[in-house]
């Protein structure tokens, strides 16, 4: 589904991804973890070309997005979602018209768009608050917004930069079940950037760990915790290991 | 009303006429234009969509130069200019094109300035889901920067109807030129203050209303 070949990317002299090979595959919820400063975000960035590469091909939904003419790369984004830490609603717009706007910029049908707002405003449990401001919400309740306006033109692929990590951890578990609930209803691929272990084996298949802009290593996380982790950085391998389910090969 | 404003209604009216159709032109300009280059500005600035650090630095200059001219020498330096698109460069219709050119300058700043407090990840939020220019532009920019916006026209309306109390020099006439030539040349200092009185309240009311309507539209 998604396919990095080689990436790397700087800023001005420094190196921030650093020749990046990594697959993620259809249906999957995929975590990169790694310590604030690891290129986690950028990776995910490269993901839609917000960071555009140095070197090397990003490929999503079977499209090269770095071969793409700016019109061509914007049709491609509208089936990307993407939700971030800090939300990014727009504060002037209500709820309701922050999920249009997605909707309006795909040229969704004019007559069906209400009735798809409201679909997905009630799918993340917002459909009573479509006249209300997002300074009048909850950051738990913004981030589940942001989802609906994500999800609006059914994406194939949805990113998620630290989503839980302005919320508390009750709302963190909430919205990472409408995360696993979008994965599971509609089969969306799923990519999370986090920097908590919790987050990642809450909800994730499989996990890529990340370190000074390079992958550690990518493991699998079955039911009974996390698998062939072979060499990556100490810190994480003990937060995996300190709650016991790290089956190390 | 005291006898001097009855002795003098007329002219007082003609000169309120004047200064609203200056200040009106100059409005008009600076939406027209002051606020394209204003977005422009924003735009072309580095890490911004646009980034184009010729065409910012060419305008950035422009708007410095014209803002730091004072404003007398500004229209008389443009009297050759404004002679080319109006055919005089004396009347209420030649006053408005140096006027036009400051309000331009004076409000495509108030624009960046209003742009720049746009929260960087709701710009991208709207590249994320495919917006183009146009739409980053009006779905996002101006509806987030909308009080800001609104507040910076006020701000540079006030400023015109400064700037047009002066345009007496090049016969544009208005409520400044009245009280300098009748209240002050004349010595006829009562009318003088009248007509400050009349711009007092004129400045309250267009600060009120933008106050006003920028707080309401305002839902951050
Ligand atoms: N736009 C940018 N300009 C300059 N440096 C950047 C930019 N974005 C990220 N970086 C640098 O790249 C490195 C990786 O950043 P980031 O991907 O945000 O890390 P993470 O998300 O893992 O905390 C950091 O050292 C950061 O300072
Ligand atoms: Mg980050």
């Amino acid at each position: 589904m998604i396919k990095l070949h080689n990436v790397s990317k700087s800023f001005s002299r420094f190196q921030a991804i650093k020749s990046i090979l990594l697959t993620i595959n259809k249906g999957e919820i995929h975590g990169i973890i790694g310590a604030s400063g690891a290129g986690k975000s950028t990776l995910l960035r490269l993901m839609n070309l917000l960071e555009v590469p140095d070197e090397g091909e990003v490929e999503v939904n079977g499209q090269k997005l770095t071969n793409l003419s700016s019109k061509e790369l914007r049709q491609a984004r509208k089936s990307i979602g993407m939700i971030f830490q800090h939300f990014n609603l727009v504060a002037n717009k209500t709820v309701y018209e922050n999920v249009a706007v997605s909707l309006e910029l795909a040229n969704f049908p004019k007559k069906e768009r209400r009735s798809r707002v409201l679909e997905c405003l009630q799918f993340v449990g917002l459909e009573s608050f479509v006249e209300k401001y997002p300074a009048q919400l909850s950051g738990g309740q913004k981030q589940r917004v942001a989802i609906a306006r994500a999800l609006a033109n059914n994406p194939e692929v949805l990113l998620c930069d630290e989503p839980t990590s302005s919320l508390d951890p009750n709302t963190t578990a909430e919205i990472l079940g409408v995360l696993d609930n979008i994965n599971k209803s509609f089969g969306v691929t799923i990519v999370i950037v986090s920097h908590e272990m919790e987050v990642i084996k809450s909800i994730c298949n499989r996990v890529t760990v990340m370190a000074a802009g390079e992958i550690y290593d990518t493991a699998l996380i079955e039911p009974k915790g996390i698998q062939n982790l072979d060499n990556s950085p100490r810190y994480f391998i003990e937060q995996l290991t300190k709650d016991g389910d790290l089956d190390h090969a | 009303m005291p006898d001097i404003l009855v002795q003098y209604e007329a002219e007082i009216w003609a000169s309120i006429g004047k200064t609203f159709v200056m200040v009106g032109v100059s409005i008009l300009a600076a939406i027209l234009l002051g606020l394209p280059v204003g977005t422009l500005l924003f735009l072309c600035r580095k890490g911004q969509k646009l980034e184009n650090r010729i065409v910012f630095s060419i305008l950035n200059l422009l708007v410095n130069i014209i803002r730091s001219f004072p404003f007398l020498l500004l229209v008389v330096f443009l009297i050759p200019f404004t002679r080319l698109i109006i055919g005089t460069a004396i009347g209420t219709a030649a006053a408005t094109v140096p006027l036009s050119i400051i309000a331009i300058a004076h409000y495509s700043r108030l624009v960046e300035q209003s742009l720049l407090d746009v929260p960087k990840g709701v710009m991208e939020a709207a590249i994320s889901m495919g917006a183009s220019v146009k739409e980053i532009i009006f779905k996002f920019l101006y509806v987030e920067a909308r009080s800001g916006l609104v507040l910076g026209l006020t701000t540079s309306i006030i400023s015109f109807i400064s700037y047009s109390t002066i345009m007496g020099v090049v016969g544009g006439g208005g409520i400044g030129d009245f009280a300098i030539r009748y209240g002050y040349q004349q010595f006829k200092t009562e009318l003088m203050i009248y007509m400050i009185i009349i711009m007092v309240i004129l400045v309250q009311l267009i600060q009120f209303t933008g106050t006003t309507v920028s707080r309401m539209i305002d839902k951050r």
